[in-house]
């Protein structure tokens, strides 16, 4: 077990390890001097290159790189003398546009995102494991028949076009909602849900449909398992058979995928944070690229790579600790 | 770099602009709100970017200048949104402008009694020169350029952290600041009104001090700062009304709500609910006009003129537009209605054909390739093409921002050169780097589309020769798109620059336009008005597309919202 | 070392917003029964048709404009009201026997013309992306899982580094920072490079096991060379799960690149595309609802008749046709 612990733990650094090099390459290659732009709009020669220095952009790759890395777990500093600044660890850097620090940005934005996945984990779940669970009973009756194809309109629909169609429907034509801004949820709870509650719908929409698929698929599979097949021979009822063979075995793989979906919605939901206008990690995101900063770009695919890696080994542990038929070594 | 904003521009200008610019539009400006403002309460403000910075050394843009107005005072400034000349320069910390001796060379000012910061340390002349030298800072002083471009100091002088006391600035004693100039400018109260001309304690502000916290001058300062989603400003207890003859520091509080779609500013605006009776915004979307028709909302709506224009440049290095009579074909046959219609059609944008806007002081009235309704006259285009021998077409690359507007500008400009067999290829560029690109010569394509707004909106002297003064292009943040290098112009801009009347000097600058697009080294497009929708509770509203004076806006009534 | 230790498989989409399936067990079947099973059912008709239009409309754009009569360049002024910003003159967008489908609010343009031109990029850029994507899952797959050992190792690692990576991000972020000339095959080329894993991962366990089947044994006892083993062999046997993993993959390009274009990275203007028709809709939603519905409607149905292809190929492969 420690040695699979250490493997994967091992695994998972390199893959960060080569998120961070890629990233810092193609932004190297790619990017139109920072300096120029950190130097704003009057600028001289001698100006861009006293910047240049000061981000350490006159030294070589690998030199820039290191102390990328290092500033990460070490902190760094920039700037000499009297405009010295001290950037501690995790330091991702400074904002070309704003000069705030790239940490101290994705974590203010953090409560947002989190708020944004945390709602819609907890409506794809339940709307996905039910309806997954009503087909799976109902296998070809209409009831299966009708929830598939909901589940591949929902798969289908691109969800700006969702946000977009909801907004028209919920907020102008019928009024129901009020145009979406933030209300932190202490000012007023009925106003804060009411306007996270598209954002929700809009990302919930296209993983309950997977996950009303993977359940349906699990559980009758599941069901038509020996063991399952031998519980109901012994005479148990259907009530215990499906809460004590079916259910658990039917559901470990929807952990699974739940695990990885849900740390990739943490990173930040781009889209539907941009039509909402909500300030949470994806629209960062978003803004940073229209304005080519840099750091807060590196900052932000950092953190949402760490995040889906992290939670695929947490996936990987949780799983082996529930499903006793996955041991150590045999998964290929 | 190149779509400059203005600092000590003008606020909404006068009614008569507005009548002749719209027809069955909006109201006009003169009136504001309606009632008058009265003291206290807290002022929203929404909008979607975030403050370049709270530094004034290091912001430069018309949103960060206004409220720059809040928190810091200069020695001159602006004159207020409701005055008379909004765009004139009066005196703020100074008892009045200053004294230019013979030679033009030196300039004095006097400081005015009982001055302080928010933590109510005294205001002298040192920490006026102490703020005013910040702008040498090669790390912090990146904002307005002009200080550093008029004021004398040797060529190593690196600000006050590294170099200590600015040697052209004088002190003589506690109330009198002398400022030495490079060469005589008759305009240097316009300078001392940059938002980087502000007084700081002497030694602060060094490194990141000033990115989330600051010293003020002025009738408020920061309460809280989150960046990217709310700067909150109070009341500074140890500013002096009695001191301060422009800013009127109605409300007790502002709170600027960063980050929002544009949208949803709109919606919440046309709504009005809750706080939003007491909340102002920039500009509406054109999109958002259409929406804007019942009375209520129609008698809240304001306009603004232009204080900038939209204009192609076009590069007199390559071929075809070396030759003056393409220039000119262009600006012919371009249908500026279209144009006008892609930028939000009549209310929000008028036909430009002069380079000066409008409103800003020096226009002159002049269209030099008429067309019927501006929607081009092809005939007129070819006929010049067929001098050339190019009545059969030609093909150019067009730079453009990748901004939706900016897209449907350059959309009907592609459209109306088809007519005279001209073939306009769009080269997409990034919003970040645009300016970066074409303010490069060597990366610079035939034409580009951008805008020009006045550094001050009381004289043209910095619209027009930035655009066409040859001896400015450079390698780098090159503001001649045209690359326009004609002995005869630049001369004429060291004439007109010399005239030390400024009067004079600004009816100059408006013939100087015309002989410019005699040229035509651009073909102006469009200018983009605002129009603006307050809250039902703001009055002493003006607002500017170019600077809007915060510190005149109050509330009718403190208890709303 | 995997990732998912199940029969479950990640597949197709981008950037975390993924559509997600059972993998399709290999059996193939035989062609002609799929042939008639599939006739049989209507819904997989009716997508195939909607498919279908939307290709020939692609196909024939110039054609299909003529009869229209307006181009997809062209301005009408005399559609929209300059006073009101540009609105579309008329109800519904401007919708009737002049433009079918309306205008665009600003400049006049004829929607149904956009829509038809559209067609042609949405098209090309996810069919594109689909063939690369293939071709790189399914180099990758085999060489992994028939060789096994270091390049294994690597192109297992390559695929868990691309899996991990935050595409959607990176994707804006790199289209963005390139110059735009050539954006379409930049877009081809962006999403095949994030979405080859998912198709290498099922061919790479499918290789492993095939390798280890008699037939493949024999015909290495035979003296067959590698590459007639992996042609011969095990290329053929892979070829229902070839199929009916990019079916289900094409969905997801044409929603990548309606996002990509709705984001501002995609195709360069004024050349149409839906999700820059989307785009510039959204602050017109409210006055002018005609203007997103149109594009956004067609998307839709677009990505819809794929998936609903797709799923129904799939259970015709899993099935041999006896459920269908």
């Amino acid at each position: 077990m420690i040695r699979f612990l250490l493997n994967r733990v091992a695994g998972m650094v390199v893959v960060l390890f080569l998120v961070c090099l890629f990233t810092f390459v193609i932004f190297f290659v790619l990017s139109p001097d920072p300096a120029v732009q950190v130097c704003g709009k009057n600028c001289t020669t001698e100006a861009i290159d006293q910047i240049r220095a000061n981000l350490g952009l006159d030294r070589p790759f690998w030199t820039q790189f290191w102390t990328f890395l290092s500033g990460l777990f070490a902190g760094r500093t920039y700037g000499t003398g009297a405009n010295a600044v001290e950037c501690a660890a995790p330091c991702l850097g400074y904002s070309f546009q704003s000069s705030q620090p790239v940490t101290d940005m994705i974590v203010q934005r953090l409560p947002v995102s989190a708020t944004v996945a945390i709602g819609a984990a907890v409506l794809w779940l339940l709307a996905g494991v039910t309806a997954g669970l009503v087909s799976a009973v109902r296998e070809g009756r209409f009831a299966d028949r009708f929830i598939a194809g909901l589940t591949l309109t929902g798969m289908s629909i691109p969800n700006y076009v969702l946000a977009l169609a909801l907004q028209f429907l919920l907020v102008v034509t019928l009024r129901w909602l009020p145009f979406p801004h933030a209300v932190p949820f202490g000012e007023d709870p009925v106003q804060w849900f009411m306007n996270f509650l598209m954002p929700w719908i809009v990302l919930a929409i296209g993983a309950a449909a997977v996950y009303t698929r993977l359940t349906r698929a699990n559980v009758i599979e599941t069901l038509q398992e020996n063991y399952v097949r031998t519980a109901r021979a012994k005479g148990l009822g259907p009530g215990l058979v499906w809460r004590r063979h079916a259910l658990r075995p039917a559901l470990t793989p929807i952990v699974t995928i739940f695990g990885m979906d849900f740390a990739s919605l943490l990173g930040g939901a781009l889209i539907t944070e941009t039509v909402f206008g909500l300030n949470g990690i994806g629209k960062l995101a978003a803004d940073s690229i229209t304005k080519n900063d840099q750091p807060v770009i590196m900052g932000v695919t950092l953190l949402a790579a760490f995040l889906v890696v992290v939670g695929n080994m947490v996936v990987d542990l949780l799983y082996t600790a529930i499903d006793p038929r996955v041991r150590v070594g045999s998964a290929t | 770099m190149i779509k400059k904003a203005t600092s000590a521009a003008a606020a909404a200008a006068a009614t008569a602009l507005l009548l002749t610019a719209c027809t069955g539009g909006p109201s006009d400006s003169t009136g504001g709100a309606g009632d008058d403002p009265v003291a206290g309460g807290t002022v929203h403000m929404l909008q979607n970017a975030d403050f370049s910075y709270l530094d004034p050394a290091r912001g430069f843009d018309g949103g960060v200048n206004a409220f720059y107005r809040l928190i810091y005072r200069g020695l001159t400034m602006q004159a207020a949104g409701d005055a008379e000349d909004p765009n004139a320069i009066v005196p703020d910390l100074a008892e009045s402008l200053g004294t230019a001796s013979e030679d033009g060379l030196t300039w004095t000012y006097t400081l005015k009694d009982g001055l302080k910061f928010d933590n109510g340390d005294p205001i002298t002349a040192a920490e006026v020169e102490f703020g005013i030298s910040r702008a040498w800072d090669p790390e912090i002083g990146i904002g307005s350029p002009w200080l550093k471009q008029t004021v004398d100091a040797p060529e190593d002088y690196a600000g006050p952290y590294q170099s200590g006391d600015h040697p052209g600035i004088e002190t003589p004693d506690e109330h009198t600041i002398v400022f030495h100039l490079i060469e005589p400018f008759p305009e240097f109260d316009n300078v001392l009104a940059q938002p980087n001309a502000v007084p700081f304690p002497v030694g602060s502000g060094a490194g990141d001090e000033f990115i989330n916290d600051v010293i003020a001058s002025g009738p408020y300062t920061l309460d809280t700062y989150t960046p990217g989603s709310l700067i909150k400003l109070v009341r500074n207890e140890h500013w002096d009304a009695d001191t301060d003859d422009v800013r009127k520091a109605y409300p007790d509080a502002w709170e600027f709500e960063i980050g929002l779609e544009a949208a949803t500013i709109d919606e919440r605006l046309l709504a009005g609910q809750g706080t939003d009776v007491n909340a102002i915004a920039g500009k509406i979307q054109a999109a958002t006009l259409p929406r804007v028709q019942t009375p209520e909302l129609q008698d809240r709506l304001i306009a603004s003129p232009a204080f900038c224009t939209t204009y192609m440049g076009m590069n007199t290095t390559k071929a075809p537009f070396d030759q003056v009579e393409v220039r000119q074909a262009v600006n012919y046959a371009l249908d500026r209605a279209s144009i006008q219609t892609a930028s939000g059609g009549t209310q929000l944008a008028d036909p430009a054909t002069t380079i000066i806007p409008t409103a800003v002081s020096g226009h002159k009235d002049f269209d030099l390739y008429p067309s019927e309704d501006y929607a081009g006259d092809p005939a007129k285009a070819l006929e010049l093409l067929a001098e050339v021998g190019l009545e059969d077409g030609f093909s150019f690359v067009l730079d453009i921002r990748a901004q939706p507007s900016m897209q449907a500008q350059a959309e009907a400009v592609q459209e109306a050169l088809k007519a005279i067999n001209v073939e306009v290829e769009l080269n997409v560029i990034d919003t970040s780097t645009y300016y970066e690109t074409i303010g490069t010569p060597s990366q610079q394509s035939d034409a580009a589309i951008t805008g020009w707004c006045p550094d001050w909106a009381s004289s043209a002297s910095t619209m027009v020769p930035p655009l066409v003064d040859g001896r400015l292009i450079t390698e780098k943040g090159n503001t001649n798109l045209a690359q326009l290098d004609d002995a005869a112009v630049n001369a004429r801009i060291d004439e007109i620059k010399a005239i030390a009347d400024l009067a004079e000097a600004n009816v100059q600058w408006g013939e100087f336009d015309e002989e410019v697009m005699a040229l035509a080294p651009m073909a102006p497009l469009v200018l983009e008005k605002g129009l603006f929708l307050p809250g039902a509770n703001i009055a002493g509203y003006h607002p500017s597309t170019s600077m809007t004076d915060l510190a005149i806006i109050g509330l009718k009534d403190p208890s709303q919202g | 070392m995997t990732f998912t230790p199940t029969e479950l498989e990640v597949e197709g989409a981008q950037g975390g917003e993924a559509a997600r399936d059972n993998a399709p067990p290999s059996p193939p079947a035989s062609g002609r029964r799929l042939a008639r099973a599939f006739l049989k059912d209507r819904a997989a008709l009716a997508c195939s048709v909607y498919i279908l239009l939307v290709l020939l409309m692609a196909l024939a754009a110039p054609l299909i404009v003529k009869l229209s009569g307006w181009g997809p360049y062209e301005f009408d002024q005399s559609a929209v009201d300059p006073d009101m910003a540009g609105l579309p003159l008329g109800a519904a967008g401007g919708m009737g026997a002049e433009h079918w489908f309306g205008v665009e609010p600003g400049s006049g343009r004829d929607i149904f013309a956009r829509i038809v031109y559209g067609a042609r990029v949405s098209m090309t850029i996810a069919l594109s992306a689909t063939v690369l994507t293939s071709v790189l899952g399914v180099v990758f797959g085999l060489t992994a899982g028939y060789f096994g050992g270091k390049v294994d190792m690597v192109v297992s690692r390559v695929m868990e580094f691309l899996m991990a990576f935050p595409a959607l991000i990176f994707m804006i972020a790199v289209l963005s920072a390139l110059p735009a000339e050539n954006r379409q095959f930049l877009l081809v080329g962006v999403i095949s490079f994030f979405g080859w894993p998912y198709l290498a991962r099922i061919v790479r366990g499918q290789t492993m096991s095939l390798k280890e089947r008699e037939f493949v044994e024999a015909a290495k006892a035979s003296g067959a060379s590698s590459g007639q083993i992996i042609f011969k062999e095990i290329l053929p046997n892979l070829a229902s799960t070839i199929i009916v993993m990019t079916t289900l993959a094409v969905p997801g390009y044409v929603g990548t690149e309606a996002g990509l274009s709705f984001l501002g990275v995609g195709v360069v203007p004024p050349t149409p595309s839906w999700g820059q028709m989307i785009a510039s809709s959204v602050p017109w939603y409210a006055v002018d609802p005609a203007y997103f519905l149109i594009p956004g409607a067609c998307l839709f149905l677009l990505v819809l008749s794929f998936t609903v292809l797709g799923d129904r190929i799939r259970r015709l492969a899993e099935t041999g046709g006896a459920r269908a």
